[in-house]
């Protein structure tokens, strides 16, 4: 069953760090890129299993300032939208 | 200037080898043409490392890709490192089952054929009798498997007249989508055979003109990134830029030709990290001794090409009183080190006002106004 509080970061993307922290998340098998901003990619390495998205949301505030007070809801799409791509995904515990 | 932490590309020059000697390639007698290639164990050690720097592809070269033995281990450590790829091949040693192959990765961009001719005079007059038929094979293996083939087509003296029908064979009976061309360089053997191979400067007008209207007529279906059609392009460009007094172009007036180097560097098949496989005497270090990123971020070499485009073009005397100088990019450093053994410099080949000089002409049915 999976652990739909912890997503995880699919480990066949390549996350490629280029300037100024902004980042391209690369698909090889569809060729296909993404930009991905320095927020996004601070969210994006915490996509391990083990972080929730309220705990990600506690490390942006205590990482970043001016983090908004709705931080919570932009972390929760933007981690649905990586799911809903195949790019990130749950644990599935065995029963 | 800022540099990426890892290049995002590599061309990987993975064998020295060929089974043909094709009498302007620009490998053989270059640098690059080098006694040893790299065994297998090297190559995947060193895919490993692109896998740390992510590096996104990398296009597998030689010499002749498909001539190593271990050529489907080698691409599986490519695709084993979540890397995709492409390939430049004389299409020669590609079979059904290799093209099978090839399809079953899933990860290749684009396998890049070479053929020179709508028949086989044209084409094997300088690759060698035969080819013509088997290029033709490989390509419709790669066709038939679905995989994104390309060609590549050189121009020289043989084939010059034979341009529209080659633009009618590729684009029409084998059905491409479109076709790239350039022209024989002043590199490796073609440095040898110049004079039966090189176009003279009324073949390079005539194959200009010929281009153009071909690219009328098949519109965005033939490219160029050097030879007649991309300079016959750019150069109208500063000849309309001279005629309307324009001060300058952007990102002209500068050695500003070659962008490459901030995306992507080249390994010899001896493993020797070098910037572009068309200037294999610049050794920046070697792979799997030499951490990939340092010498992409650190190396002063390669720094100081990057820092080619700080160079105004004002700087030369020939530039100087040229009046195409704030127009003109001193095109590609390879070439200018190939000519002029000083990468640093103009390259004379790609030069408009010596094109002009040398009794050259401009498609005129493209210019707008002459003054």
């Amino acid at each position: 069953m999976a652990d739909k509080t912890k997503p995880i970061a699919n480990a066949e993307l390549i996350l490629r760090e280029e300037f100024d922290d902004w980042a391209v998340l690369f698909d090889p098998d569809s060729g296909n890129g993404f930009g991905l901003s320095p927020t996004s990619v601070f969210v994006w390495k915490l996509l391990d299993g083990r972080h929730t998205e309220e705990d990600i949301v506690e490390e942006l505030r205590r990482n970043f300032d001016d983090v908004p007070e709705d931080a919570e809801g932009h972390i929760r799409e933007f981690v649905q939208d990586l799911v809903s791509r195949g790019f990130a995904g749950y644990e599935i515990k065995a029963l | 200037m800022k540099i990426m932490r890892t290049p995002r590309s590599l061309d990987l020059e993975i064998t020295s080898r060929c089974n043909l000697r094709c009498q302007y390639c620009s490998h053989f007698t270059s640098e690059g043409d080098v006694e040893d290639d790299l065994p297998l164990a090297e190559w995947l050690a060193f895919f490993e490392e692109l896998k740390r720097c992510a590096v996104i592809d990398v296009c597998l070269q030689g010499g002749e890709p498909f001539f190593r033995e271990d050529f489907k281990e080698l691409l599986q450590g490519v695709v084993r490192n979540r890397m995709r790829f492409s390939i430049l091949t004389n299409g020669t040693l590609i079979t059904d089952e290799m093209a099978s192959f090839l399809a079953s990765t899933g990860r290749c961009n684009a396998v890049q054929v070479s053929i020179d001719g709508s028949v086989p005079f044209t084409h094997d007059a300088f690759r060698g009798e035969g080819n013509f038929r088997r290029a033709l094979n490989g390509l419709r293996c790669l066709l038939r498997h679905g995989l994104s083939a390309t060609v590549r087509v050189t121009i020289h003296r043989k084939n010059v007249l034979d341009l529209e029908a080659v633009a009618k064979f590729l684009l029409e009976e084998v059905g491409l989508p479109s076709f790239s061309t350039n022209a024989a360089s002043h590199f490796g053997l073609c440095r040898k055979n110049s004079e039966q191979v090189q176009l003279t400067v009324e073949e390079r007008s005539l194959a200009m003109e010929t281009l153009l209207k071909l690219s009328r007529k098949y519109p965005c279906r033939i490219e160029a990134q050097a030879g007649p059609l991309a300079e016959a392009t750019g150069w109208i460009e500063m000849e309309q830029a001279r005629c309307q007094d324009k001060d300058q172009l952007p990102n002209r007036g500068y050695l500003t030709a070659c962008g490459g180097v901030m995306s992507k560097m080249a390994i010899r098949a001896d493993g020797i990290m070098i910037p572009c496989a068309q200037l294999p005497h610049m050794e920046l270090g070697r792979i799997n001794r030499d951490d990939l990123g340092e010498v992409w971020r650190k190396n002063s070499e390669f720094n100081r090409l990057r820092d080619r485009v700080k160079i105004p073009l004002t700087a030369f005397d020939y530039c100087r009183t040229c009046d195409y100088a704030n127009y003109c990019t001193g095109n590609c450093p390879a070439l200018a080190h190939t000519m002029s053994h000083d990468a640093w410099c103009p390259s004379p080949e790609g030069c408009l006002k010596r094109f002009l000089e040398a009794g050259g002409w401009l498609p005129r049915s493209n210019m707008s106004s002459n003054k």
